[in-house]
């Protein structure tokens, strides 16, 4: 078979407009008669809220303020759960939430208008604490609980299991939430074609999910808008929820004028999704010669005001909770909680990333405790060809976790022990 | 309004500005250079690196009339007519390119430094991007870029 | 921003005559690296600007008799390349070296750093570890002052409304006598300084200290000079024991200086390492 590509140098195709400078980011394109628009966003984290928008409306230049009542469909978006509101209508859930959309001819405009907009802030209790709003008692940030996800592993007994252990380290693992930090703040422009269909140009993951939840929020059909994904600039799982793309295509369709908004960094970050924060409570064991016996985890993430992808995350996060180890009982419960906090969603790695804190930690503390080397000690229980996951899964293919350990150990001066011929 | 005469890639522009108008808005907005980048509005992340008589700056960090007689180089003036620039050519061939935003200013680093130092070592290369942050190469290619352009420069001499 | 009027400063009566008809209303601009990023967020709201970064007189480093004079906008770039700030003066160069990003010291300017009063300017503790003065000129007046009684409070200095900064002096510095700098940041570049320390240091034939003078930044309203450390050195030789103890003692000042604060535990433990950092790399360089 002949490859054109795979095992050759390319030089990817969007590069050479990239190092001239020549790429369109949304921010790069200028439309005639293009209106200026910019989101006012909650200052509290938990409050009702009355807004009045007359002052701003009042000002020269200033076209419409959008708020709730300006959404022809549904007030709502997200990729799981529909918790989203387009705009807040009665409540605000973080700092952070919008609540109108300012558009006007010019930047000046648009930026005094959103200080005059009145919200009244009738603050809520808020908990931003995971635990606490895990409890029965704890004030709800949607609907009945604020534990939205349970995900459960069970294998083998762990209780008897645990019973055998040699050793048994027990930890509390804390990570905290993480800023994508992409380059390129959002940006995006939204105009409408001859035969009303609204575009919507803005950089985003996912084109297809947001022709559909822009296509709700209007009230047309979904063939009536038209997502244009333009460069790129980093995005790392923090353009896979909606920000300015409804917003922009309701200001396009009510002024009938191309509307094109840029974030500043500060509203990027009060924006979009972070890295789930996690607490993670480990317990494992095993045996003398250093075989594990036996794990369990408790993993708590906090998904903040929104869901995002918390299920998924959380899902991903127990899957992942023993590390590429063999255990043969294994006990996972993990939990996606809502908080008033920034809400949090995709980022490399997706619930993966934060685990190995904790599973690699306890693998250290085990071997220190057996007192045996930590490199030995993981290549006695790492996963193989053939191994069988937690889960169930069955490892056919390629597993070459012990040459990565190897490689690893070598290049920085650790020679496992039991290679130097030391007691094991 | 204030008047101001500059020149941006050798073309001399004599403009009327408004006070407050920062030189990366003067450059994006009025006369379309948008090669230049905002990324944070406050010197952090060096998406806005322009040379400036011979210098990096930030532009969004300079006000527009502090330019008045400035001489102004931005990623759109980098290339020659009939072919890019020896240090973009070597970020292409290395791969140093992904999302691309951190692109211009980090060629202008780069042309900054080789302009004065046609044979940095790696550290002085890192010293002269310290200003641009990348959040998606993790910084090596973009260093093995600037070292082969390096190269390329010597060899074209 | 609500500025009605700019000025593009072309020589030093010019600038002065603008600070005296537009005082409060006007604010100067130099590398604005600071200035622009306050106008951005609406924490200053000046109506003029005078812009000063490219007076040929406000540029440069000489030598005035036993005195090195910097202008007021010379660049930290200016300074690192600065033949006159030499093996000696290690302590100054570092900490121009430190500042910001190779884009930020290309504008930013020793007069700024001093003149915004931040109590982390870099620039600041060598200046105050030299016994600098700051030479202040307004359209009929010049005053001169040691640059310790210009810091008034976090972010205030004493500095009228029609005054300028217009250049820091200290003494030459002898072959026998350094400066050094040590400086905490979170990372490599663009680092705003946890801490850090300046020292200068004469040491007599018995390697007894001479002279020694101490300043830090970070560690209190505005960059402090540490006198009781430096009276504990005094006559002392420098060996393990005596910069433990003088870490001790800078200790004891900064968690009365900083007490309250969430960031003295923190502090209280870096200080440490900083000093006897600034202290040794004071003592590698004096050979």
């Amino acid at each position: 078979m002949r490859l054109n590509s795979i095992g050759k140098k390319i030089i990817r195709v969007d590069g050479l407009s990239k190092v001239k400078g020549k790429a369109l980011y949304p921010q790069d394109i200028y439309m005639e008669g293009m209106l200026y628009g910019k989101t006012l966003r909650s200052s509290r984290p938990h409050a009702y809220i009355n807004i009045d928008t007359s002052r701003a409306e009042k000002i020269d230049g200033v076209v419409k303020v959008f708020t709730y009542k300006d959404v022809p469909g549904k007030n709502c978006h997200g990729v799981l759960f529909k918790d989203h509101e387009v705009f807040c209508s009665e409540r605000v859930r973080r700092v952070g939430d919008p609540i109108a959309f300012v558009v006007a001819t010019n930047k000046k405009a648009v930026e005094e208008a959103i200080e005059v907009i009145d919200v009244n802030y009738e603050d809520i209790e808020a908990v931003f604490d995971p635990l606490e709003a895990m409890k029965e008692e704890s004030v709800k940030i949607h609907g009945n609980s604020n534990i939205i996800y349970h995900y459960k592993l069970r294998k083998g007994d762990v209780e008897e299991a645990f019973k055998r252990c040699h050793v048994i380290v027990e930890s509390e693992y804390k990570t905290p939430m993480v800023e994508h930090a992409f380059l390129q703040p959002e940006a995006g422009i939204a105009y409408t074609e001859d035969d009303g269909t609204i575009v919507v140009c803005a950089s985003t993951q996912y084109p297809h999910f947001d022709q559909i939840e822009v296509a709700e929020a209007l009230e047309v059909n979904k063939d009536k808008v038209k997502i244009i994904n333009p460069a790129v600039g980093g995005a790392f799982g923090g353009r896979e929820d909606i920000t300015l793309q409804i917003h922009l295509a309701i200001a396009a369709k009510v002024t009938g004028r191309p509307v094109k908004a840029v974030y500043s960094r500060e509203e990027s970050f009060l924006a979009h999704s972070k890295r789930h924060s996690m607490i993670m409570r480990y317990k494992t064991g095993c045996n003398k010669d250093g075989k594990l016996l036996a794990m369990e985890a408790e993993i708590i993430g906090d998904t903040g005001a929104y869901a995002s992808w918390a299920i998924n995350v959380l899902r991903k996060a127990g899957v992942h909770a023993t590390g590429p180890y063999e255990i043969p009982n294994v006990k996972v419960d993990s939990y996606a909680v809502y908080t008033n906090n920034p809400f949090a969603g995709a980022m490399r790695g997706f619930g993966a990333t934060q685990v190995p804190i904790a599973h690699e930690q306890q693998m250290d503390m085990l071997s220190e405790k057996l007192n045996m080397d930590p490199v030995t000690f993981r290549l006695k229980n790492i996963f193989k060809k053939g191994s069988k996951t937690a889960t169930g899964q069955v490892l056919e293919e390629s597993v070459p976790i012990d040459r990565c350990i190897k490689e690893v150990a070598d290049r920085i001066g650790i020679t496992p022990l039991s290679e130097r011929g030391g007691v094991v | 309004m204030k008047k101001i005469k500059l020149t941006v890639n050798k073309k001399e522009y004599m403009l009327e500005i408004k006070e407050d108008t920062r030189l990366i808005d003067l450059l994006r907005d009025v006369l379309g250079f948008t090669g230049v980048k905002e990324g944070c509005g406050e010197g952090e992340c060096g998406a806005c690196t322009v040379i400036m008589d011979g210098d990096i700056v930030n532009s969004c960090l300079v006000l527009a009339f502090q330019a008045d007689g400035k001489e102004i180089i931005t990623i759109e003036g980098v290339e020659s007519e009939e072919e890019i620039h020896p240090i973009q050519q070597a970020f292409l061939d290395v791969g140093a390119v992904q999302c691309g935003f951190c692109t211009p200013g980090m060629i202008l680093s780069a042309k900054a430094l080789l302009d004065k130092n046609p044979s940095p070592t790696r550290e002085e290369i890192r010293a002269a991007i310290s200003g641009n942050l990348c959040r998606c190469t993790g910084y090596n290619k973009i260093v093995d870029a600037i070292e082969r352009a390096a190269l390329y420069l010597k060899r074209g001499k | 921003m609500g500025i009605r009027e700019v000025y593009k400063g072309r020589n030093i009566d010019e600038v002065l005559e603008l600070l005296d008809k537009y005082r409060n209303d006007c604010r100067i601009i130099a590398g604005g690296t600071d200035l622009v990023v306050h106008l951005r967020h609406k924490r200053l709201n000046p109506k003029v600007l005078v812009d000063i970064s490219d007076i040929e007189e406000l540029h440069g480093i000489k030598k005035e008799g036993e005195f090195i004079e910097i202008k007021g906008a010379t660049t930290f770039t200016e300074i690192v390349k600065s033949n006159l700030v030499n093996k000696q003066l290690i302590g100054l160069k570092e900490a121009a070296k430190s500042v910001g990003s190779p884009q930020i010291r290309n504008r930013g300017t020793i007069g700024g750093n001093i003149c915004n009063g931040s109590p982390a300017a870099d620039i600041v503790p060598p200046l105050l570890a030299l016994d600098s003065t700051v030479l202040l000129k307004s359209k009929n007046k010049e005053r001169e002052i040691s640059l310790e009684e210009l810091f008034l409070d976090k972010g205030k200095v004493n500095l009228k409304e029609n005054e300028l900064l217009y250049s820091v002096k200290f003494k030459k510095i002898n072959k026998n006598q350094v400066l050094s700098f040590s400086k905490l940041g979170l990372r490599k570049a663009l680092a705003i300084s946890r801490l850090c320390i300046s020292v200068f240091l004469e040491l007599d034939k018995s390697k007894e200290c001479k002279r020694v003078k101490i300043a830090d930044g970070a560690l209190g309203k505005h960059g402090v000079r540490e006198r009781k450390v430096e009276e504990f050195l005094l006559g002392k030789r420098l060996n393990e024991e005596t910069i433990e103890e003088g870490a001790i003692i800078l200790q004891e000042e900064i968690s009365h200086r900083l007490q309250g604060r969430l960031s003295l535990p923190f502090k209280k433990e870096a200080v440490k390492g900083v000093f006897k950092s600034a202290i040794s790399k004071a003592l590698e360089n004096l050979h």
